[in-house]
């Protein structure tokens, strides 16, 4: 017994503590590490080769790596982050929400008029998250309890909260009475950096957090895993599935708070745009850092890439077409790219 | 050479396949006459599947044999697909094939053209046409209704359909159904087995694959028998009963001798099982030993995963009792059947056990990953140093801990799932084909994990579908069919005692 014991540690400490060995036996080379290690960070050497490039091209090089340059990019991309992590929970979970753009613009309106009728900052914030919540629960349930598609309930309740902000609020832009001090928030700085920017770093370490650090995290991946699976090794599935629909609405919520801070308005014409922006950063963030996966670092990387090039490029005065064309072909490549990868390592096709 | 006698239309002459360290066919002859219906019967590992195979052009034979198609000879190592397609050999196999989403004439014209009009599908006709191969099997379905909406055995109707009309217009064609009754609930079979009689009452050749026994007795003309890779008997219907075929198909003689029941063991029952029923089970009770691994036989559709199922709690019970160490356990969800200390290891690894795309440490935690959430944060480290123990404990081999489970083989990921429930405190342990695509040294790692577990008291219940695993992993081998235990026995079991029991205790199935 112990002889078999003994010889078997002895294959393990081959096989899984010397990945040399392993290779060796296997037959992966050290290139194939290599590719590994290009994939994890290509986006990222992406990035830093486009931050280069605008620093040192003609047109832009005088302005864009200015501090208020970066400050107005890191604050203005500050929405779309904070949405961008709200789309990438259900998305973990193997499910779309399409409404995160929808429950953005209605916790906007929200919080804003109800600042205009005299609520104040704090209660004006309890109510929008407290709606965001409503929709994301009615999301999560029909998804997780009724087994609908999430990518189509998510659109109807998108389109009826879009209609129901446009009925409430007749297509106005709420002007006043949104509070001083949201506005300064959203305009102030803190140590040099935008305050707005300190939030999203603790919505992002605290999504990261709770994905990467908590058994509710676990669940979650394991469910989007294979859900089948998580059930019968005892994991409340539905339950599962139905928070990580109500995680987004809240995080949409907040990113709708935090867009009121940014213009010191309710603007009811702002909303679905959001829901690809934030979709397109989750999906360019899931081709880096975890490579076929949807991870915090990644999605944030994601945002900072859309959000660099576009500055880069609209300082260096290229047209306006410029802008969706680059943006969708990087979109295009990378989540091609992932997609690949991500079968390769046996993931399931998200849709 | 076979032409030669009139009405035969399928003859198949001094067939054998050999596989890589077994001879899977040895010799086998079967023929076919127009009109019959003939019955292809042997337990598992005969050799039925393989022929059917042989014939349908998937596996070649060895050579030296001829296969006769209505007087068109090939040599038994030529079959090809497409030679068993133009010949006229039709399969309906277990999985029927048919498309949910679309309509019956949709799926009776699946894979064939369609009738055209000017460059357009003719619709009109495409369903008279459809409307006409379902009248053959006097059945009512009308051709433009969902597949999805049709009953079993209609849907089965309609896979024969389409194999009928891709032979339609040529005389010769030979329908293979194999085991068509199979997912057919008990008052469904009637109606698939008239529609199959009047089928070659109308002239059809039929060969008829199937375990059931009462079915092959009322519906078939003449019977041929596989053993081991051998014909062992050829007979006609008429005047047979099931105890021949029995004897035909184990190859010994009949004993009816019912074993004394085993002794009691000492100590409580670690499960206790009274009158379950749901789904295919239809009553079922038995006892489990502290230090037991019971076994389960049964064929296919006798109800041996489901039981595995509602004991664990996957699926809702209709009545039953369900007492683990002397507690009554609740049982409506996986979850129930965990907190009563119950394991459940599913026979279909990728859909429902592994997590593939995960690491060994989250799939080796994932019946428990609470014991990682301390203090606020997930001790991944410990998960990791656990799960290393645990691989070499084990002996799994991978390319790394963090590999997703994908990259490990069979056998190494079965050990991994394995794994899950061991480290749990668990008091029944239930096993469905745990060693199904686990290769041989894996499978013996496997044995004697589930044997030390249930070293300290603890039991196992094992699904086998290899009766000659299941005769020598288990203590005791009870018998399923219909959903119902027919039999039991107690030391002495051999996988021929098992392939008997499960043959005689389908009759009363209906």
């Amino acid at each position: 017994m112990t002889t078999i014991g003994e010889r078997a540690s002895d294959m393990i400490e081959a096989r899984v503590t010397e990945p040399a060995a392993a290779k060796r036996a296997t037959g992966p080379s050290r290139s194939s590490a290599l590719l590994g290690l290009a994939e994890r960070y290509a986006l990222v050497a992406f990035l830093g080769v486009l931050l280069i490039v605008f620093a040192v091209l003609p047109a832009t090089s005088e302005t864009f790596l200015t501090a208020a340059n970066l400050r107005n990019v890191a604050a203005n991309e500050s929405v779309i982050a904070v949405a961008a992590l709200a789309a990438m929970v259900p998305l973990l979970a193997g499910q779309f929400d399409v409404s995160i753009g929808a429950v953005l613009g209605m916790a906007q309106i929200a919080v804003a008029s109800a600042m205009a009728h005299g609520v104040p900052l704090t209660g004006a914030i309890a109510i929008a998250l407290a709606c965001a919540l409503v929709v994301g629960a009615v999301n999560g349930w029909l998804v997780a309890y009724l087994g609908v598609n999430s990518f189509i309930i998510t659109l109807a309740t998108a389109t009826l909260v879009g209609g129901l902000v446009s009925l409430y609020t007749h297509d106005q832009v709420i002007l006043q009475g949104v509070s001083q001090h949201l506005v300064d928030f959203g305009s102030g700085n803190l140590l040099g950096v935008p305050r707005v920017t300190w939030l999203v770093a603790l919505v992002a370490l605290l999504v990261a957090y709770g994905l990467g650090w908590t058994l509710q995290g676990r669940r979650l991946v394991s469910v989007g895993s294979n859900a089948r699976a998580a059930r019968l090794v005892g994991m409340p599935v539905n339950r599962i599935m139905l928070a990580s629909f109500v995680v987004a609405a809240l995080l949409a919520g907040i990113a709708g708070v935090l867009q009121v801070a940014r213009t010191g308005t309710g603007n009811p014409q702002i909303g679905n745009a959001y829901t690809l922006a934030a979709l397109s950063a989750a999906f360019l963030g899931a081709s880096t850092i975890r490579p076929g996966r949807f991870n915090v670092p990644g999605t944030i990387i994601g945002v900072a890439f859309v959000a660099f090039s576009v500055n880069g490029l609209t300082l260096a005065g290229a047209a306006d077409w410029v802008d969706p064309v680059f943006t969708g072909t990087a979109l295009g490549v990378a989540v091609a790219l992932s997609t690949v990868l991500g079968r390769r390592r046996g993931a399931q096709r998200v849709i | 050479m076979s032409t030669a006698l009139p009405g035969r239309v399928l003859a198949v002459e001094g067939l054998s396949k050999t596989f890589p360290g077994t001879r899977a066919l040895v010799d086998v002859s079967l023929h076919v006459r127009r009109g019959e219906v003939h019955a292809l019967l042997g337990g598992n590992g005969s050799g039925k599947s393989t022929l059917i195979k042989v014939l349908a052009g998937v596996h070649r034979g060895d050579p030296g044999g001829t296969i006769d198609v209505a007087g068109e000879t090939v040599a038994s190592d030529a079959v090809t697909p497409a030679w068993a397609s133009r010949a006229g050999l039709r399969f309906v196999h277990q999985d029927l094939g048919l498309f949910d989403a679309l309509s019956v004439a949709e799926n009776v014209f699946a894979g064939r053209p369609y009738p055209r009009r000017r460059g357009r599908i003719d619709w009109r006709r495409t369903r008279r046409q459809a409307a006409e191969v379902l009248g053959r099997l006097e059945t009512d379905v009308a051709p433009e209704r969902p597949l999805a909406g049709l009953r079993p055995a209609e849907r089965t109707l309609v896979a024969i359909a389409r194999a009928l009309h891709c032979g339609e217009g040529e005389e010769r064609s030979v329908l293979v159904l194999d085991e068509p009754t199979a997912p057919l609930p008990g008052h469904e079979v009637d109606v698939l087995l008239e529609a199959v009689r009047r089928l070659a009452d109308a002239g059809e050749a039929i060969v008829y694959v199937s375990h059931r026994l009462d079915e092959v007795l009322s519906v078939s003309d003449r019977v041929t028998v596989l053993r081991d890779g051998h014909r062992v008997a050829e007979r006609p219907v008429a005047g047979l009963d099931e105890a021949t075929l029995v004897g035909d198909i184990v190859g010994a003689s009949l004993d009816r001798v019912y074993p004394e029941m085993p002794p009691p063991r000492l100590g409580e029952p670690v499960l206790s099982v009274r009158g379950l029923r749901g789904g295919p089970v239809r009553d079922v009770s038995f006892d489990l030993a502290p230090g037991e691994v019971l076994g389960i036989g049964g064929l296919v559709g006798s109800g041996r995963t489901t039981l595995l199922e509602l004991l664990f709690g996957a699926r809702p019970r209709d009545g039953g009792e369900v007492r683990v160490e002397g507690r009554a356990a609740t049982l409506g969800s996986p979850r129930d059947g965990m907190r009563a200390g119950l394991a459940y290891v599913p026979e279909d690894r990728a859909r429902d056990s592994a997590f593939l795309d995960l690491g060994i440490p989250e799939n080796m935690s994932a019946a428990d990953p609470a014991r990682y959430w301390r203090g606020g944060r997930f001790r991944h480290r410990r998960e990791r140093e656990d799960a290393r123990a645990d691989a070499e404990a084990l002996d799994i081999r991978a390319p790394s801990l963090a590999a997703p489970l994908l990259q490990l083989s069979g056998g190494n990921q079965q050990k991994v799932v394995l794994d899950r429930w061991l480290r749990r405190r668990t008091r029944v342990l239930l096993l469905d084909e745990p060693t199904q695509g686990v290769d041989i040294a894996s499978r013996a790692e496997i044995y004697q994990q589930v044997r030390r577990a249930v070293a300290d008291g603890a039991a196992a219940i094992l699904v086998s579908s290899d009766f000659e695993e299941l005769a020598h992993v288990s203590d005791r081998v009870l018998v399923l069919a219909g959903g119902r235990v027919v039999a039991e026995r107690e030391g002495d079991v051999t996988r021929d005692w098992v392939t008997r029991q499960a043959y005689e205790g389908q009759g009363d199935r209906r």
